[in-house]
């Protein structure tokens, strides 16, 4: 309850001013059918929403911005399903965004962020993924992808950084049997060809305590762009005790020259203490975007070693996605 | 089935373009900084490019488009010192064989090129912006001044400023383009309410 009173109280603050200036308002629609070869099983996730974006201002600049992103999203034959719903054809309102982050003019005093966002961590840090088949998998190294708290952000002439202390509650802004998240990013500035950052992720989420250091890069060179990260860290998800886990991602992708066609393949490894071999697993996926309003894109998810005691993951997922 | 054929015919109902999240919005912070090392802060002011704009576009500058990515609603920045307007910051998409080209253009309040800087540039030949040269090309011309530099076909620079670019006369044209249609756009949609700043 306390989220959708939250979310009330951002989607009105642009009423406080010109309902208007400076508001950026889309809907967003959405279809995705799952085929999950590994268990035979197909299944498909609508989602339909409202994703707004205001500056505020003054008569000497801007004051700071509000993000609200509202989705009702339903569920069809989903197995498993997502930690969000309770069964395999749920449906839920879902938050994605919703923050405000006040902008000082000072030049180096922090910028500070308040509600639900992405946790500063890694490769998502500055390639956005919501709603879309590109993933970064912070939900699945983090415990969530999104938390509501408190956050410090600031770009820098040379570098950029993001902090966050969240409730670890996930979609609930409170604290839940003490849980907690302090997440950070710093790293060069996100508009360059070449970005290298470094990341800390301490939490407890889930009763799962998770610490984290990662080390994320990009590279881009024409209509080319190589990226990794990589992280070291534990959990102690499996009987409360401690476990070392190594994780790495390299993503290879190329679009076209006019952006439409966006191709990318994706290599990740995780190695966990206990587990008999690694995880490998490749994605490759292309998104086109027919025109302004419509992407339409195609993932392949496929796991190379076997498991001890599962099915190798093997996904395939297409989206039509349209913004008005 | 539904949910598609749905979404395919919403489709075909609007203009409005609003392909990324707003999420994934970024300021140009370090840029304007460097632009306006004087600046205070800056004050967004953001307009909707629509088709109305691209066809104005089309008809000042024949041959040339607007990238889909360039129409939907853009910010344009007011640099300020404390009370005092500076100077504007405007960031356009121009299309290149290395993929768009972002350029973050500083206008003084007279609407002429102040300075300029790559947000994004995957060109070999992207150093031709530290050239003072080709920079002086641009630096106090207005639309008008500029557009004498396009030649015949409408979409490549001529001489006048290809003589200044050395070996990268394809990057000098997006360049140009990009120059033309920042000035062009931002007199379109922002020229009235930026009136008022010119009385400081």
């Amino acid at each position: 309850m306390h989220r959708y009173l939250i979310l009330l109280l951002l989607l009105s603050l642009p009423s406080h001013g010109d309902v208007t200036k400076n508001l950026r308002w889309s809907l967003d629609a959405s279809a995705r059918v799952n085929n999950n070869i590994a268990i035979n099983n197909t299944s498909r996730i609508y989602a339909f929403g409202l994703d707004t974006h205001k500056v505020f201002t003054s008569p000497y600049g801007d004051i700071g911005y509000a993000v609200a992103q509202l989705y009702f999203t339903k569920l069809s034959n989903q197995t498993p399903y997502p930690w969000l719903f309770d069964y395999a054809n749920d449906s839920q309102f879902v938050i994605r965004e919703a923050h405000l982050n006040y902008t000082t003019s000072s030049n180096w005093l922090p910028n500070i962020r308040l509600g639900h966002f992405t946790f500063p961590f890694g490769l998502e840090e500055s390639i956005d993924t919501n709603g879309r088949l590109l993933d970064y998998h912070h939900g699945k190294n983090l415990g969530t992808k999104l938390d509501w708290g408190l956050g410090l952000n600031k770009v820098l002439k040379s570098m950029e950084y993001s902090m966050s202390y969240t409730l670890g509650g996930k979609d609930d802004p409170k604290s839940i049997n003490n849980s907690y998240a302090l997440s950070g990013r710093i790293g060069s500035l996100s508009h360059l060809d070449f970005i290298i950052g470094f990341s800390f992720f301490d939490a407890k989420i889930d009763n799962i305590q998770r610490k984290k250091l990662a080390i994320d890069l990009q590279y881009y060179w024409a209509t080319w762009g190589i990226m990794a990260e990589v992280s070291l860290g534990k959990d102690n998800k499996v009987q409360q005790q401690w476990r070392n886990e190594k994780y790495s991602l390299i993503e290879l992708n190329k679009t076209s020259i006019n952006e439409q066609l966006k191709l990318y393949g994706q290599y990740i490894l995780t190695d966990r203490e206990g587990e008999n071999s690694t995880q490998q697993l490749i994605n490759i996926g292309l998104s086109y975007q027919i025109n302004g309003q419509l992407e339409l894109s195609i993932s392949s998810r496929k796991q190379f070693n076997q498991p001890k005691s599962a099915n190798k993951q093997n996904l395939l997922r297409f989206q039509l996605r349209y913004r008005y | 089935m539904k949910t598609l054929t749905i979404i395919l015919l919403l489709s075909l109902l609007g203009q409005n373009v609003y392909a990324v999240a707003f999420c994934s919005l970024r300021d140009p912070v370090a840029q304007i900084e460097q632009l306006y090392p004087n600046k205070t802060n800056q004050l967004s002011i953001v307009k909707t490019v629509d088709a109305n704009t691209r066809n104005q576009v089309k008809l000042a500058l024949p041959s040339n488009d607007l990238h889909f990515s360039e129409l939907g609603e853009h910010t344009l920045y007011v640099a300020m010192k404390n009370s005092e307007p500076l100077g504007y910051v405007h960031v356009r998409s121009e299309q290149s064989q290395w993929g768009l080209v972002e350029i973050v253009w500083a206008l003084d309040k007279n609407l002429k090129i102040k300075d300029f800087s790559f947000q994004r540039c995957r060109s070999p030949k992207k150093k031709i912006i530290n050239d003072e040269m080709f920079k002086k090309v641009f630096i106090g011309k207005s639309y008008e001044e500029l557009k004498t530099l396009l030649s015949n076909d409408g979409v490549t620079a001529n001489d006048l400023l290809l003589d200044k670019a050395k070996n990268a006369p394809e990057l000098a044209s997006v360049v140009l383009r990009c120059a033309l249609k920042t000035l062009l756009i931002t007199k379109i949609l922002w020229g009235e309410e930026l009136e008022k700043f010119n009385r400081y």
